[in-house]
């Protein structure tokens, strides 16, 4: 586990001419983002991995050594973030290779032994993690593309969690995922909720935003409509805020 | 046991190559046992270097994927050729190896790294890039070189005899060596998906550089062996090894899509290509049928190919 460090969002705005947002998110914090499809949550997500530039503000990892602001993707990756891609047929997983190829692709020199890499010992981190995260695959030089879906997301998941990051952006982490995985996704997140990673989720299911997370922002038109907390976060709120009525 | 599996498994891509590679060399051996005693091996694999070489070459910048390909590799052997023996042997007047190798390694790496520069940074279609490259380079090939010239140094041409197995030994630890590092899994993510490599935070640009860089290299090593198999320099040689090694490549069971199959496979496809030549030569056939020969097998090679990937990925 890498140092905790939480995210901080000073006056960001994701699209010209909606109002700014000002957001902390502490370590440990688990916050969700909700909203219609394409009313911003994405961008907002895209921008706090660098993926996207925002129209204005800022935002910065905020770590014990000072604050570094997130520029380009490279930069957060740099700074403790992962990022966990939605759509994982096209952006996320290589279909032409190997569940352990998949796994490894993002910390391939972590497994570095005097130059050259070590097989085994990439095998070794891939199987802590198929532990962890109870993934369900034959071998691990198995084409990734004979795995289900939710064995694919976990994979992925084991990819970013493998970078050691101080903060997780996940996009609809369960999409298309079946409820047994989902349930198993679900105790890993508040598991590393619990060991001080600040996790953003993104999700299209607001029982799912309920169940997990410690607050919700809700998206509407390219900005933050409303943030929920506590005895407030029921669907009938939030689905109110996402329509844009008032509770 | 894992190990078994782990080759089993690299041998399945160039599975079809494979089996006709077997048959290829039965046949060969029926019809011409002389030609491939192991006396003669030596000869026999300096005759088939610089298609291997080319194949080779062509390799990595197609693993590399997003229409990746450089047909530039054809012309980059003959001007490696050109230069080697028209400039530093004749000219010049130096025949050491420790001046020729790294010379025509470097004029590799610069011609790939200019394909490189036009694909990767500049961006244009790697196709239309190499072909500027392939234009300009049979061009200045043959106003240095307008007509054959010799003979190449002694050692050079050792290459193409005793020692021909040499040259291709090197290029496989190369790669070999590539493979340990976390190089080749960056290439081969880039070439399966991009936009996922680019996700989980490869260097998508670099990678690809790299790869034309190496592709140009490697042309660079097939320019040698071609220099030693035909012992002095020749102008028009060197192009109509272009098409025949991404023939050769596809053949053995590289995806022209990138991410799928290695050097492995592309040796083995240009081997059945020269083994083919070998048998139909050996009949007394004429070389327009030989090019539809060529043609068909690439056909139903990449169809089979097809074929077996689907019946692997149904059975899960």
């Amino acid at each position: 586990m890498a140092d905790r460090a939480g995210l901080s969002v000073r006056g960001l705005v994701i699209a010209p001419g909606v109002s700014p947002t000002t957001q902390t998110i502490a370590p440990g914090e688990i916050v969700g983002l909700a909203g219609l499809d394409g009313h911003g949550q994405e961008r907002f997500l895209k921008v706090l991995a660098g993926l996207e530039r925002p129209a204005g503000g800022e935002v910065t990892v905020e770590a014990p050594t000072g604050a570094r602001a997130i520029t380009n993707f490279r930069k957060a990756v740099a700074c403790g973030i992962a990022y966990l891609p939605r759509d994982r047929r096209t952006t996320g997983i290589f279909p032409t290779q190997s569940v352990l190829d998949n796994f490894a692709v993002s910390t391939l020199s972590r497994d570095m032994r005097y130059g050259l890499l070590s097989f085994a010992g990439r095998r070794q981190r891939y199987e802590s993690y198929r532990d962890k995260l109870s993934i369900v695959a034959p071998r691990p030089d198995a084409p990734i593309t004979t795995l289900s879906g939710g064995n694919q997301q976990k994979v992925l998941l084991a990819r970013a969690l493998a970078l050691e990051p101080a903060i997780l952006l996940l996009n609809d982490p369960t999409r298309g995922v079946d409820v047994a995985t989902r349930h198993v996704l679900y105790d890993v997140f508040r598991g590393l909720a619990a060991d001080g990673m600040a996790l953003v989720i993104l999700s299209s299911e607001i029982e799912e935003i309920l169940l997990l997370c410690h607050r919700v922002l809700v998206f509407r038109e390219q900005q933050v409509a409303a943030e929920i907390t506590g005895d407030e976060m029921k669907s009938d709120t939030v689905i109110a805020a996402m329509f844009g009525r008032a509770a | 046991m894992s190990g078994l599996r782990r080759m089993a498994a690299r041998w399945r891509g160039a599975g079809f190559a494979a089996v006709l590679l077997v048959i290829l060399i039965a046949v060969n051996l029926l019809l011409n046992p002389a030609r491939f005693h192991p006396a003669a091996w030596g000869a026999l694999i300096g005759l088939a270097a610089p298609l291997i070489g080319a194949a080779l070459a062509s390799a990595p910048v197609i693993l590399a994927g997003r229409g990746g390909i450089d047909i530039s590799v054809g012309p980059l052997m003959g001007f490696v050729n050109a230069m080697v023996i028209q400039v530093l042997f004749l000219r010049l007047g130096m025949s050491s190896p420790l001046v020729i190798v790294p010379a025509a390694l470097l004029i590799g790496a610069v011609v790939g790294a200019a394909n490189g520069f036009l694909a990767t940074i500049v961006r244009i279609q790697p196709i239309v890039a190499t072909l500027g490259t392939y234009l300009i380079l049979t061009g200045v090939t043959l106003t240095i070189l307008p007509a054959p010239i010799g003979p190449a140094p002694g050692w050079l041409k050792a290459m193409a005899g005793p020692w021909s197995a040499l040259p291709l030994a090197l290029i496989f630890l190369f790669w070999w060596l590539v493979r340990q590092t976390p190089y080749y899994d960056q290439l081969m993510a880039v070439g399966s998906d991009d936009r996922a490599a680019y996700t989980a935070g490869v260097q998508v640009t670099k990678v690809r550089f790299i790869a034309y860089v190496m592709t140009g290299i490697l042309a660079a090593c097939a320019g040698l062996m071609l220099t030693a198999l035909i012992g002095s320099a020749d102008p028009n040689i060197g192009p109509t090894y272009t098409l025949i090694a991404i023939a050769a490549v596809a053949l053995g069971g590289v995806s022209l899509a990138g991410g799928r199959g290695g050097l492995a496979g592309a040796a083995i496809g240009a081997i059945d290509i020269f083994l083919l030549q070998s048998v139909l030569t050996a009949f007394n056939v004429s070389t327009y049928v030989l090019q539809i020969a060529y043609g068909a097998i690439l056909v139903v090679a990449v169809i089979m190919t097809a074929l077996q990937e689907r019946l692997s990925g149904r059975k899960g």
